[in-house]
């Protein structure tokens, strides 16, 4: 490729410049879409058997590339078309090559590495980091076509002083493939990765934009992080954010309030025994305690001066239907009763109720809905789980697991592939709040 | 070579098998004949093993048969209605294991009841009965509790329940029996119940 890259072949040194350029960023792009759709293709198989699988491809990578076994390797023998040249216009056929190289398995692969970086890619299942980690390897061939005729007047000397390093070339291959089967052995075994955020609990996410309750002193207030530069906001007192946008419901001492977080400006407002919000505007879930029930409630606050409100569920008092979530037309709450406890989601649109899960021996609650699919968790004896399903799916897998008696899973949120829960620990009353990406 | 203990304890189990299968429906006699000769093999095992040595020695009154019904917090102690109780000093439990009042209300040592993260009390938890609906939703059984027995154990008469299933295999993994158990039913799992009367 260094020899199709010339002022006499592409015509004049501004040509040849302009050539380069649009083979790097051909290839730059194809490479970025191929990381694009492994992560995609990751993200919808669940990264758990990707990630195993990719640590032992990478292991037996590196035993190949160190010839201790021999495996022949998928590729395609082929060249990039010579004709191109002659037949489409130079920026055509320079982004063309790069495309074609870019893409990786059109052409000649001298080593196994490349099918690694594809497993990375499949188990990372993340379309966006993905692609930006494989358009390195766009990187790369560009790279290889304009750095070899820095030091030498011809390319093909340079090339050929290049391959006479072969076996360099190859240890460091080795070694570089034995670290990432290290690294991607040990990742966390569920495929998911836990952070912790710090103090607080029950949280509110919509996109990046997190809000939870902290209990400060003797009261509570709610603090909303926007990403960076954005400031984060502290609201007191308030207790119990639902978060939409630059929207936020919270409880205050006369019922709930809806503002603008980052004006303060109030939007709406529902009074009396009323807790636990969830917004997705202009619909306000929230649960209206009596003496004798329980009830969770839905308003519409599109004329915020008298909100319509209807009734969803009510249980008696001494049951309980927990904090709702509501997203995507969709409404999930828990009701947890003596004899059981269950998970509901209600399409809004339809009326239709779902019972996502049911016990009659653990305590399932505190569900969060998003897009397609719903978390919620399962508290059993000595042990909790973060459960999470798709909503078109049946299929019930596990992303966090809290073992011991001390700490409990408590509220959640769901936005992306990313999971909140609450920690909470009752003998020392610190909360903490968890991002599991799963 | 077996040891004398074990020889015992094999006899003493398969006759009594053997006796508990073969029984009729609702037989008063073989029942009471069970009861003998498990008390009776039960105590010459016990005399004779070390107790650290017996996996099958769970709890006062039960060795060396079916294995407890699952519960909270290990041990299967359970009210007259057969819902969990803590076995060391017989409070009621709910399914996390956790102390409740008489609402079902998790609470601390003191009765008062417990704050979550935000100061709240706490909702209850489910509190359900062992047999019924523990062994149902995590074995897929039909189970329901039939036949007992009963033992002195700490000076007051314990009741011993059979958790009864028509399954042929029991909690332990092995054949069943049919125990106490009728209507077709053998014993699944195991519980207890201390009536507070001494003996």
């Amino acid at each position: 490729m260094v020899e199709t890259f010339t002022p006499a072949v592409c015509g004049s040194r501004a040509r040849q410049r302009l050539a380069l350029a649009l083979f790097a960023a051909g290839a730059l792009v194809a490479a970025a879409c191929v990381g694009a759709v492994l992560g995609l293709a990751g993200s919808l198989a669940g990264t758990r058997g990707a990630l195993i699988a990719a640590a032992a491809l990478a292991l037996l990578a590196a035993l190949r590339e160190a010839g201790l076994v021999r495996l022949p390797v998928p590729q395609s023998r082929r060249q990039v078309p010579d004709r191109w040249r002659g037949e489409l216009p130079l920026p055509v056929w320079s982004a063309g090559y790069g495309a074609g190289l870019g893409v990786g398995f059109l052409t000649f692969q001298p080593v196994s590495t490349f099918w690694v970086a594809c497993a990375g890619a499949l188990a990372l299942g993340r379309p966006v980091p993905a692609a930006a980690c494989f358009a390195l390897y766009g990187a790369g061939r560009a790279l290889m076509t304009a750095w070899p005729r820095r030091r030498q007047t011809d390319p093909a000397a340079a090339v050929e002083s290049l391959i006479a390093r072969r076996a360099l070339v190859t240890r460091a291959n080795v070694a570089v493939l034995v670290v990432c089967a290290g690294l991607l052995a040990a990742a966390p075994a569920s495929g998911a990765t836990v952070v912790s955020l710090g103090t607080g609990f029950d949280p509110s996410v919509d996109g990046s934009t997190v809000a939870r309750a902290q209990m400060d002193g003797g009261g509570s207030q709610v603090l909303v992080q926007p990403p960076n530069p954005d400031p984060a906001v502290e609201i007191q007192p308030a207790a119990g954010p639902g978060l939409d946008g630059d929207l936020l419901a919270y409880m205050d001492s006369s019922g709930i309030r809806v503002v603008n977080w980052r004006t303060g400006a109030q939007v709406g407002r529902i009074n009396g025994a009323v807790s636990q919000p969830a917004l997705d505007w202009p619909l306000l879930a929230f649960r209206r305690d009596d003496a004798s029930y329980d009830r969770l409630m839905l308003a519409n606050l599109t004329n915020a001066g008298s909100p319509q409100e209807r009734q969803i569920a009510a249980v008696p008092a001494a049951n309980d239907l927990g904090r709702p979530s509501l997203r995507y037309g969709r409404l999930a709450w828990h009701r947890i009763r003596q004899r059981d406890s269950s998970v509901i989601v209600l399409y809004l649109a339809s009326g239709r109720r779902r019972v996502i899960a049911r016990s009659d021996v653990w305590m399932l609650s505190n569900p969060a809905v998003a897009k397609s699919r719903i978390a919620w968790v399962e508290q059993r004896s000595g042990i909790g789980y973060l459960r999470l399903r798709r909503l078109d799916n049946t299929r019930v897998r596990t992303i966090a697991t809290l073992k011991g008696r001390p700490r409990f899973f408590w509220t959640t949120a769901l936005a992306g592939r990313n999971a909140y829960v609450t920690r909470w620990a009752p003998g020392t009353q610190v909360s903490t709040l968890l991002r599991v990406h799963f | 070579m077996r040891r004398p203990d074990e020889i015992l304890d094999g006899a003493a189990r398969s006759l009594s098998a053997r006796l508990a299968s073969g029984m009729t429906r609702r037989s008063f006699l073989g029942r009471m004949g069970g009861a003998v000769l498990a008390a009776t093999g039960g105590a010459a095992v016990a005399a004779a093993i070390k107790p650290e040595t017996s996996e099958a020695f769970h709890f006062c009154g039960h060795i060396w048969t079916t294995g407890s019904c699952p519960n909270p917090l290990g041990i299967p102690r359970i009210d007259r209605n057969g819902y969990p109780l803590r076995a060391s000093d017989g409070r009621p439990i709910d399914n996390l294991g956790r102390l409740v009042n008489a609402q079902g209300f998790a609470v601390d040592g003191s009765g008062q009841r417990l704050l979550g993260p935000d100061g709240e009390p706490l909702p209850r938890a489910p509190r359900t009965r062992l047999c019924e609906e523990w062994v149902n939703e995590r074995y897929g059984l039909n189970a329901k509790t039939q036949g007992a027995w009963y033992r002195c154990c700490d000076g007051q008469i314990r009741k011993l329940v059979d958790c009864c299933s028509t399954s042929p295999k029991r909690i332990n993994g092995d054949a069943s029996l049919t125990g106490y158990c009728w209507n077709g039913n053998r014993v699944f799992c195991v519980m207890y119940f201390d009536s507070g009367l001494k003996c």
